[in-house]
């Protein structure tokens, strides 16, 4: 085969694989869109969530505005403070269930079986997914921001939106490598949801979504240095709220391209690894 | 390409919980070869095996030894290209996505399969055409019936034309006019017309001497024997079938006093207890068999009759289709 036909093979393989990407998305937004009653209930009940987080911040300043908060990361506003940070668990939802739960999702359908025998390779239903969750999630998360921005009156920096979106699509990058672990780990395993559910509450606890790092004891400092959404959420504080830096921006974004660098490929092998095993136990099968 | 056979099955084996006390032979070194354009049987109970060696040529499962070509293709260097080549009917109605219709099922297939947006418009019309649901377009999968589901997901197979077809009990609970449509559909429209290689697994009997040029019995994990249905049946040692319809309790060892009437086969079916026997000679054990059997049962037809895949099938293993 010449270097020609090979790289117009190459070129159709690409473009087959965009497209079953994109088929898996617009399927789950039509299946989606049929269970009424609760595509409406994801929209309402960020909202519910997040009232908490204000409440207990009203609680214990005393108001809405905080010196303290100042002194250490330059921002007085609690609830602009909170709400940036709140909007991070979506992100994570995304990666550790939305992602995960997507092969799991198909067994329960009876799915599976059949559309792992179609000629594209296992991650692109991952990466549809995800390409849906994402698109889902930042619909979303639009919504809360004008809801919120509006109702409390926040003000955000415009112009540093492009360097903030920037940051997100790095630290999305890096969170779809936990996605894809989660997900290679649910063909193996019966109790899939343990894994995501103890990596998703660690991670919250870990990345400062309302609080800043500087209050995290140190062990787990360490252990957030490691997490994209800890550098997410610190680089989209200061572009839009002005939050002060507490790593420097060249180390934030070089740091979130290893991460995703490691993660993703981590998530990969992981991935294959247990499409691997399970094809060998017949596990696919299994519920 | 490998060897002359569309599907090459060589030495396979497939063995879960290998070295535990409940290890399961699925398949036990099993071999075969379709030739291109065959329609060919696998033919066995339940636990057989025969779902777990189409899962071994679909690549879902990775076999422990052996090896298997699909159209030239390795399933284990190739499984893409595998893949590409076949279209595997499995898992019944529960293969579709209930909530869409049979047009964005199609779409969504089709886009898996890297057909093009023109091809699949032209497809999904000439698939729905054929399996009648012009009109069952574009209502969503969970309100079609059994069959139609059925029907939906063999359009679902052809989507991309494939030139092989996995087919996993096709007709499994479905009611006895889309049983009939759908065996019509394969030997008729995929085997004969479009000339697609077929392989075919069934636990019933008159589907498998219905359809299959060849048939291969299965059972716990091993091939007992492959040949076109007429000679298996000729195979058999006694040419004629003492068959008893009756209604009653009968047990096997009733019969152990009789010369010449052992290897006897009792099945249930629609409220009856069928009594066969293999036998060269009918006329030397009537007489005494229907005097114990009218002393335990009802008797509602006497027959004599020539041996079927289900007598081949006792005779190679001593367990019925549906017992085994």
């Amino acid at each position: 085969m010449s270097l020609r036909d090979n790289r117009k093979r190459m070129l159709k393989t690409f473009f087959h694989y965009l497209r079953a990407v994109n088929a898996e998305n617009i399927k789950e937004w039509k299946i989606e869109l049929t269970y009424k009653p609760d595509f409406i209930r994801q929209f309402i009940e960020p909202f519910v969530y997040l009232f908490p987080y204000f409440l207990y911040g009203f609680a214990l300043l005393g108001g809405r505005y905080s010196e303290h908060l100042r002194s250490i990361t330059g921002i007085s506003d609690m609830v602009a403070y909170t709400f940036i940070g709140y909007l991070f668990i979506g992100f994570l939802n995304t990666a550790c269930w939305a992602m995960g739960f997507s092969l799991r999702k198909e067994q329960w359908f009876g799915t599976l079986e059949t559309i792992f025998v179609a000629p594209v390779p296992r991650w692109v239903y991952v990466a549809g997914m995800a390409l849906h969750s994402t698109c889902h999630q930042g619909l979303i998360m639009l919504i809360q921001a004008v809801v919120i921005a509006t109702f409390f009156a926040i003000v955000l920096q415009m112009s540093g939106i492009f360097m903030a979106l920037s940051i997100v699509l790095l630290m999305l990058l890096g969170l779809y490598g936990l996605g894809i672990i989660v997900a290679g780990l649910t063909i193996a395993l019966k109790q899939w949801w343990v894994v995501s559910e103890a990596l998703s509450t660690l991670i919250v606890v870990v990345t400062p979504i309302a609080y800043p790092l500087a209050v995290l004891p140190l062990v787990l400092r360490k252990m957030s240095m490691f997490l994209p959404t800890t550098y997410g959420i610190i680089g989209v504080r200061h572009f839009l709220l002005g939050e002060e830096l507490v790593i420097g921006l060249p180390t934030i974004i070089l740091r979130l391209f290893l991460i995703l660098i490691v993660w993703l490929t981590f998530g990969m092998i992981v991935f294959l690894v247990m499409d691997r095993y399970g094809r060998k136990k017949g596990s696919l099968s299994i519920y | 390409m490998v060897g002359s056979g569309e599907i090459i099955v060589n030495d396979i084996r497939k063995i879960f919980k290998k070295g535990k006390p409940d290890e399961v032979r699925a398949v036990d070194g099993i071999g075969f070869t379709i030739n291109k354009g065959e329609l060919f049987g696998l033919l066995g109970p339940n636990g057989a095996g025969k779902t777990t060696l189409i899962k071994c040529i679909s690549t879902l499962l990775i076999p422990d030894s052996g090896s298997v070509t699909v159209g030239g293709y390795d399933i284990y260097r190739e499984p893409l290209e595998v893949r590409r080549h076949i279209g595997v009917l499995t898992g019944g109605e529960r293969s579709l996505y209930w909530k869409l219709t049979p047009v964005e099922n199609l779409r969504y297939f089709a886009a898996l399969y890297g057909v093009s947006r023109k091809v699949t418009k032209e497809r999904i019309t000439y698939l729905l055409e054929l399996m009648g649901l012009v009109d069952k377009s574009n209502v969503r999968v969970e309100k079609l019936s059994s069959g139609m589901k059925q029907k939906l997901s063999l359009a679902r197979v052809l989507i991309h034309d494939p030139p092989v077809l996995l087919v996993d009990e096709p007709t499994l609970g479905l009611d006895p006019y889309f049983a009939r449509f759908i065996r019509d559909f394969v030997k008729n429209e995929l085997n004969k017309k479009l000339k697609k290689t077929i392989l075919l697994t069934t636990h019933y009997m008159d589907e498998a001497d219905e359809l299959c040029e060849r048939i291969a019995f299965m059972n716990r994990g091993k091939i007992e024997a492959l040949d076109t249905p007429d000679r298996l049946k000729q195979s058999m040692p006694q040419k004629q079938v003492l068959e008893i319809k009756c209604q009653g309790t009968i047990e096997k060892d009733m019969f152990e006093t009789i010369d010449g009437a052992a290897g006897i086969n009792i099945s249930h079916g629609e409220g009856f207890v069928f009594l066969r026997w293999n036998t060269d000679n009918p006329e030397l054990i009537l007489g005494n068999i229907i005097e114990l059997v009218r002393e335990k049962a009802k008797i509602y037809s006497v027959r004599v009759t020539t041996p079927t895949l289900e007598d081949v099938f006792v005779h190679l293993t001593g367990a019925s289709l549906k017992d085994a």
